[in-house]
C-alpha cells in the first residue's frame, strides 16, 4: 500500500530521518576517533565546524522520526477505511505482524530520540562543546533503533493487504472469558483508579518539592515515578477511562480516542502524557551532565523548566482524563 | 596579552584547485593599550590576519586567543556575543548605510543588545560630541563628507565600548589631512586605554608616533627584518 498519501508521507519522513542520521554517523565515527578540544590542529578545527552542521541535521532527522509517530497513528486510522474488518487504528495495526511492533518502536523512539535532542540543546549552550563525544556515541547507539523503526514501518506498509480480514477493536480490547486473563482483567476498576490518582498526587508532590528544594534523590524518584505512571496511565486509559469517554461500558479501545467522533481528545491525552513523561524523566537523566565543564547551570535550568512543564502537563492530563469520569459521576452514574 | 596568535594558518578553498595559503604558522602577541600596524603589500595576508584577530574567520589551524578566549572557535551563538563586546571594526570603505541617519548608523551595533532608544542615543551623542559630528546627527549618512563619514565609522566601532579596535586600511581612500586626523583620533583612543590594530602601508600610519610596533607581513608570514 505504498501508493497512498499517508504511506508516501511516512516513507519520505523516515527516509529523510535515516539519511540525515546516516550522514551524521560518519561524523560520529570521526568525532569518537579524533575529537580533542585542547588541540589546535586542522582536523580538530574542521571537526568543530562539521559537528555544527551534522548536529543540526541529526536534530532535524530525529525530529522527523518523532513526528512520524503522529503520522503513523493518523495513517493507521486512515488505513482502516480500506482494510476489511478494521474499525479504527487497532484493526489496521493488527492487519499484519509488523504494525504493533512498529508502533511500539516509534513510541520508545520518542523518548530516545528526544533525549538526544535534549543533550544537543544542552551541549550548544556551553562554550566548550562538553557533550560532543557523549551525544555522538549515543547517536551511534541510536541508529539501529532508527533503522529498526524504518524497517518495521516499511514492512508494515508493504504487508498491508486490503482483502485480508483483520480484527475490530471491540474484539481485541475485550475482557478475557472462560477463566483467562488479559490486560482488561488486571484488577478492579477502583483499584486501578486508586493507584492512578495516588501516583498522580505523588508526582505532583515530588515535583512541588523539587521546585522548592532541589535534591537529586528526589529527582531520580520523580523520573522513575514518571516511567511507572506512563505505563500505568496507558493501562488505565484502556481499561477504565476510554469507556467513560465513549460512554460505552464495553468499549475499551485506546485508539478510537484519536477519532473525530471524540473530538480528537486522544491526541491531547497522549500528547500531554508523552510530553510529561519525557520531560519528567529527562530531568533526571541529564543529572550526570552537571559534572561536565560549563554545564552545571545550564542543566539545572533545564531540569527546573522540565519539571515545571511536566507538572503543568500532568495537571492537563489529569483534567482531560478525569473530565468524562467526573461528569458521569456528577450526573448520578454508578461505578 | 590581549591578543595572542599561536601558529595560526589560514587556507582558503582547501583541497580545491584554487587553494590559497593566506597565512602560515603566524605567531603574534599584542599587549593591552598598544597600537600595532600590520604592514605589507597587497595579498600579503594582513587583512586575513586582521580578520582572524577580529574573529570574522576561524584559523585553519593554530589558536587565536582574544581577551583570554579562543573566540573564533567558540560556537556561533557565543562568538557573536563576545565579538560584539570585545571588538570594534573600522572598514576600508567604512561600510556605512547611506540611507540611515548618522545617529542610526552609530547606534546600529546596539540594536541586538535590546538597549532602549534613549540610552542608545545618549551613547551616540557622547561619541558624536567627542568626534565633532553632532551637527550631522540627523543627516542621511550618504550626504555627509568623507571625513565625517570616517568619524561616523569610528563612532560606530566605539559605541559598544570594546577594548580592541581593528581598522583595515582605514586611510586608503582619504587625503593626507583626513589621514592625519584619523591617526590623531586613534592616538587619543590608545591613551584612553584601547588596543588598536591597523593594517596599512600608508607611511602616515606606519610612521605615526603613536604606533608602538609595526609588524611586517609578507607571503602569509611575519616578516622579520
Amino acid at each position: 500500500m505504498f501508493l497512498n498519501a499517508w504511506s508516501l508521507a511516512l516513507t519520505l519522513t523516515s527516509i529523510a530521518g535515516i539519511v540525515l542520521g546516516g550522514i551524521a554517523c560518519r561524523t560520529a565515527i570521526r568525532v569518537l576517533r579524533h575529537w580533542n578540544p585542547a588541540s589546535d590542529s586542522e582536523l580538530q578545527i574542521r571537526l568543530e565546524g562539521e559537528i555544527w552542521l551534522s548536529s543540526t541535521l541529526v536534530a532535524y532527522g530525529l525530529g522527523f522520526q518523532i513526528v512520524s509517530l503522529i503520522l503513523f497513528v493518523l495513517a493507521a486510522d486512515e488505513f482502516c477505511k480500506v482494510i476489511v474488518g478494521a474499525m479504527c487504528a487497532t484493526g489496521s495495526l493488527l492487519a499484519n505482524s509488523y504494525g504493533m511492533p512498529a508502533l511500539l518502536v516509534k513510541l520508545v523512539g520518542v523518548f530516545f530520540y528526544g533525549f538526544w535532542i535534549v543533550l544537543h540543546q544542552l551541549d550548544i549552550r556551553s562554550e566548550s562543546y562538553p557533550l560532543v563525544r557523549t551525544k555522538y556515541l549515543y547517536l551511534l547507539l541510536l541508529y539501529p533503533l532508527m533503522a529498526a523503526d524504518v524497517t518495521l514501518q516499511t514492512l508494515y506498509i508493504a504487508g498491508l493487504k486490503p482483502d485480508i480480514i483483520t480484527s475490530c477493536c471491540a474484539v481485541v480490547f475485550a475482557a478475557a472469558t472462560g477463566g483467562g486473563t488479559n490486560l482488561l482483567t488486571l484488577g478492579s476498576e477502583n483499584l486501578q483508579l486508586l493507584l492512578y490518582y495516588l501516583t498522580m498526587v505523588l508526582l505532583l508532590g515530588l515535583g512541588g518539592l523539587l521546585l522548592w528544594r532541589w535534591n537529586r534523590w528526589l529527582q531520580a524518584l520523580y523520573a522513575v515515578g514518571w516511567f511507572w505512571f506512563f505505563g500505568l496511565a496507558l493501562v488505565v486509559i484502556t481499561n477504565v477511562i476510554s469507556s467513560y469517554i465513549y460512554a460505552m461500558p464495553y468499549h475499551h479501545c485506546p485508539f478510537c480516542l484519536l477519532k473525530p467522533e471524540y473530538h480528537y481528545i486522544g491526541f491531547a491525552i497522549y500528547g500531554t502524557l508523552i510530553g510529561g513523561a519525557f520531560l519528567g524523566s529527562s530531568a533526571g537523566l541529564v543529572e550526570p551532565c552537571k559534572r561536565r565543564a560549563g554545564l552545571a547551570e545550564v542543566v539545572a535550568s533545564y531540569q527546573k523548566r522540565a519539571v515545571q512543564i511536566s507538572l503543568i502537563l500532568l495537571l492537563l492530563f489529569a483534567a482531560l482524563t478525569s473530565y468524562h469520569y467526573l461528569l458521569y459521576m456528577a450526573s448520578g452514574g454508578e461505578v | 596579552m590581549l591578543i595572542e596568535l599561536d601558529s595560526v594558518s589560514k587556507i582558503y578553498n582547501q583541497g580545491q584547485p584554487n587553494e590559497v595559503r593566506a597565512l602560515s604558522e603566524v605567531s603574534l602577541a599584542i599587549p593591552p593599550q598598544t597600537m600595532v600596524c600590520l604592514k605589507g603589500p597587497s595579498g600579503s595576508g594582513k587583512s586575513t590576519l586582521l580578520s582572524i584577530i577580529g574573529c570574522i574567520f576561524a584559523p585553519t589551524s593554530g589558536r587565536a586567543t582574544i581577551a583570554g578566549k579562543a573566540l573564533a572557535r567558540l560556537p556561533d551563538r557565543f562568538l557573536t556575543v563576545h565579538r560584539r563586546a570585545t571588538i570594534g571594526f573600522i572598514f576600508q570603505r567604512f561600510n556605512i548605510l547611506p540611507a540611515l541617519s548618522v545617529v542610526d548608523n552609530i547606534t546600529l551595533p546596539l540594536l541586538p543588545l535590546g538597549i532602549s532608544p534613549k540610552v542608545r542615543r545618549e551613547r551616540a551623542v557622547i561619541l558624536m560630541d567627542q568626534l565633532a559630528i553632532r551637527h550631522r546627527e540627523h543627516f542621511p549618512a550618504g550626504q555627509v563628507s568623507g571625513g565625517e563619514l570616517q568619524r561616523v565609522a569610528i563612532a560606530r566601532a566605539l559605541v559598544n565600548d570594546p577594548p580592541i579596535i581593528l581598522a583595515d586600511e582605514p586611510t586608503a581612500h582619504l587625503d593626507s589631512r583626513l589621514s592625519s586626523e584619523f591617526m590623531q583620533i586613534m592616538a587619543d583612543l590608545k591613551h584612553a586605554g584601547k588596543t588598536i590594530v591597523i593594517t596599512s602601508h600608508d607611511p602616515l600610519v606606519t610612521e605615526h608616533p603613536a604606533i608602538d610596533r609595526v609588524v611586517g607581513v609578507k607571503d602569509g608570514r611575519i616578516d622579520v627584518p
